[in-house]
């Protein structure tokens, strides 16, 4: 049994965790409330961009200009799947639609393959500056990467709370993940907010892989397979709530990080969001819950 | 296995109700092709294979059930899943363990493996089935990616001791036994094609009765289903049960083929590879599993053969979702049919005289 001074450190690693998981969660439920699109590359999306805000500083540009690189590069991938796929996959199933973003990801992870091979165990990592400052606690070590990454989930989560509730656009979004076909006839344009949706969730894709790659590390399959963490918290949420998503991208990642020191369950801590994922569906599932053509539930 | 694209239509569901198996075949030249490609299969073509690409053709045999069963779960009843490559994992680990742990015969073993894998497939699917579609596929998702992490560190059985059969420290590790009567490679590839055979007739079989057309009617709409005394779930769960169940015995096939199972082998894009080459394939067609399994283990051998990367592969399936799911839902099997037949007008446009070469390929 690790004593606390042991479990202190994880706790703040794993709050760290625990945001950009928020973070990717609040954008994957944002994205398919508007849009109806379940976005299964974001992992992947992420990761591609941070491999070129990578390359970009191996061959020495200044940091700041490949990290915005790696954000727009999810921006316009993102946007530019949406307006391509999003339409003619408009009145289909949304696990159909799920479905084809995996075909986005496998391309991504593809290119990734192909590009950036792994040779020889090298471990890639993007160090961002705001890892060497920091602050001690109550005695805890925090940098600042950490600070980023547990704030901008709460800002982000506050963020869009507070953009879908007073905002025209946002009004916009909430009107269209209630009924698409009424909210046309009201006059939203319709294909422009969903090009603002889209275009959002894949700058937090950008943001996400940026952070992961500063806090765990630069590989593809890692990073793209780190979506399933914020899917599982979105899932918690039954793709519905930002705020349990929040709550329950934290735990995850709190949970996922506190198991590190027990010797035991260590290499099973990458089931946390699994485990908990279906502990929820379970608890949701207990009542039966009829099906309409749509796919909605009744 | 004529007559394969039972997809629900209300002509064949009629016709199956009146004579369900014995009715005389409605496309003879369909099942005489089918009977002669399986016996070349089978008897000319481990002859004129080289030995590389024997193994590449047991994958095929062996991956041409699970896409099977996937192709049933997508294209019949509408669920899609995307951790069969976790399923049929645990099927060749129940596998190896049983013939590391037994003497039980090889073909006993893997009807074990197989109903083993049902039990738990089943299990990871109930919450989920009761649900809407899309949560299905999430949970499978997230199945897979907890599977991989447990056999990274559980490992597949190498002959040791306990549970888990699993020993780190072995030198000698003892390969996992075939049946006796296919030793060989090409033995080990008819065994492959006989059992994939049997596993299609069980799928056929089960299409051209009541459950299949229980299916069919869900697919169509679950509340007139529901309305017409269908027990959704029950049936749901009974195409889950199955293609975990036929999952799990190729899983088995798998184990005896590889001979060393190693858990890096296994990995989260397995599972959604499977679900791409399914889709490209054809999941309303039973040709379309074999497509599929060909897309998945041939090409990565001719591709190595040719010095290409496995990534450009990965990108061909991924584009390849999308044009299926765009525009073409059927996939390759009803395409390359419709493309070939209207190459055929074509030329017998161009060159005023019948060409009845490009008709006969299914």
């Amino acid at each position: 049994m690790p004593s606390w001074a042991e479990l202190e450190q994880f706790l703040v690693s794993g709050l760290a965790l625990g945001g950009v998981y928020a973070l990717s969660g609040v954008g994957l439920v944002v994205l398919y409330r508007a849009t109806g699109v379940l976005y299964l590359a974001f992992g992947a999306v992420g990761a591609m961009g941070a491999f070129i805000a990578f390359e970009m500083i191996q061959s020495g540009t200044p940091g700041w200009s490949a990290w915005i690189v790696c954000v727009l590069f999810g921006g316009v991938v993102t946007l530019v799947y949406g307006m391509i796929f999003g339409p003619p996959l408009a009145g289909r199933d949304p696990v159909v639609r799920a479905v084809a973003t995996l075909g986005l990801t496998l391309i991504l992870f593809g290119i990734m393959d192909l590009v950036w091979t792994v040779t020889g165990g090298r471990v890639r990592s993007i160090s961002l500056p705001t890892d060497n400052g920091g602050f001690t606690v109550l005695g805890l070590q925090v940098t600042w990467t950490q600070v980023i990454a547990l704030g901008g989930g709460v800002v982000l989560t506050v963020g869009t709370a507070a953009f879908l509730r007073y905002t025209k656009l946002g009004t916009a979004m909430r009107a269209m993940a209630n009924d698409r076909e009424i909210t046309a006839t009201l006059g939203v344009p319709v294909r422009r907010v969903e090009a603002a949706a889209w275009f959002g969730c894949g700058i937090l894709a950008g943001i996400a892989g940026l952070l992961l790659a500063d806090l765990v590390q630069l590989d593809s399959t890692t990073l793209t397979f780190l979506v399933i963490s914020s899917l599982a918290a979105a899932l918690i949420a039954r793709l519905r709530s930002i705020a349990v998503t929040f709550v329950a991208a934290i735990v995850i990642g709190v949970i996922h990080d506190l198991l590190t020191p027990f010797t035991a369950l260590t290499n099973y801590r990458d089931m946390t969001p699994f485990v908990l994922a279906a502990i929820a569906l379970l608890w949701a599932s207990r009542h039966r819950t009829v099906m309409t053509r749509s796919g909605e539930e009744a | 296995m004529t007559g394969v694209e039972t997809t629900g239509s209300a002509a064949a569901a009629v016709a199956g109700q009146r004579l369900p198996l014995l009715r005389r075949p409605q496309r003879p030249v369909h099942l005489s092709v089918t009977v002669i490609l399986v016996l070349f299969i089978l008897f000319a073509l481990p002859q004129l294979m080289s030995l590389y690409y024997t193994g590449y053709m047991t994958l095929v045999a062996i991956y041409s059930i699970v896409t099977l069963g996937l192709g049933l779960l997508v294209g019949r009843v509408g669920l899609y899943s995307l951790g069969q490559g976790a399923i049929l994992q645990i099927g060749a680990w129940t596998a190896a363990r049983l013939l590391f742990a037994t003497a039980q015969p090889f073909p006993l073993v893997i009807i074990e493996a197989g109903l083993v894998t049902m039990l738990i497939g089943t299990l990871i699917g109930l919450p989920a089935i009761r649900l809407r579609g899309l949560y299905l596929a999430l949970i499978t998702l997230m199945f897979a990616g907890a599977i991989t992490v447990v056999l990274a560190t559980v490992n597949f059985p190498n002959g040791g001791r306990g549970f888990t059969g699993y020993n780190g420290n072995q030198v000698h590790i003892p390969p996992i036994r075939r049946p006796s009567i296919a030793g060989t490679d090409a033995a080990y590839f008819r065994y492959a094609v006989v059992v994939a055979l049997l596993m299609f007739v069980l799928v056929y079989v089960h299409l051209r009765t009541r459950p299949g057309r229980a299916w069919a009617a869900i697919r169509q709409s679950e509340p007139s289903a529901l309305a017409s005394g269908i027990n959704a779930t029950f049936y749901k769960l009974w195409a889950w049960a199955l293609a975990s169940f036929i999952t799990g015995i190729a899983g088995g096939v798998l184990a005896g083929n590889a001979h060393y199972l190693y858990s890096v082998n296994f990995t989260t894009q397995d599972s959604i590879i499977l679900l791409a080459v399914a889709l490209m394939g054809g999941v309303y067609n039973l040709w379309g599993a074999v497509i599929a399994a060909l897309l998945m283990q041939l090409l990565p051998g001719v591709l190595q053969n040719l010095g290409v990367s496995y990534a450009w592969l990965t990108i061909l399936f991924g584009i390849g979702v999308l044009q299926v799911l765009t525009t073409a839902p059927a996939g390759l099997a009803d395409q390359v049919p419709r493309d070939l037949a209207r190459l055929g007008r074509f030329l017998r446009r161009r060159f005023g005289k019948p060409a009845p070469a490009a008709r006969s390929t299914p």
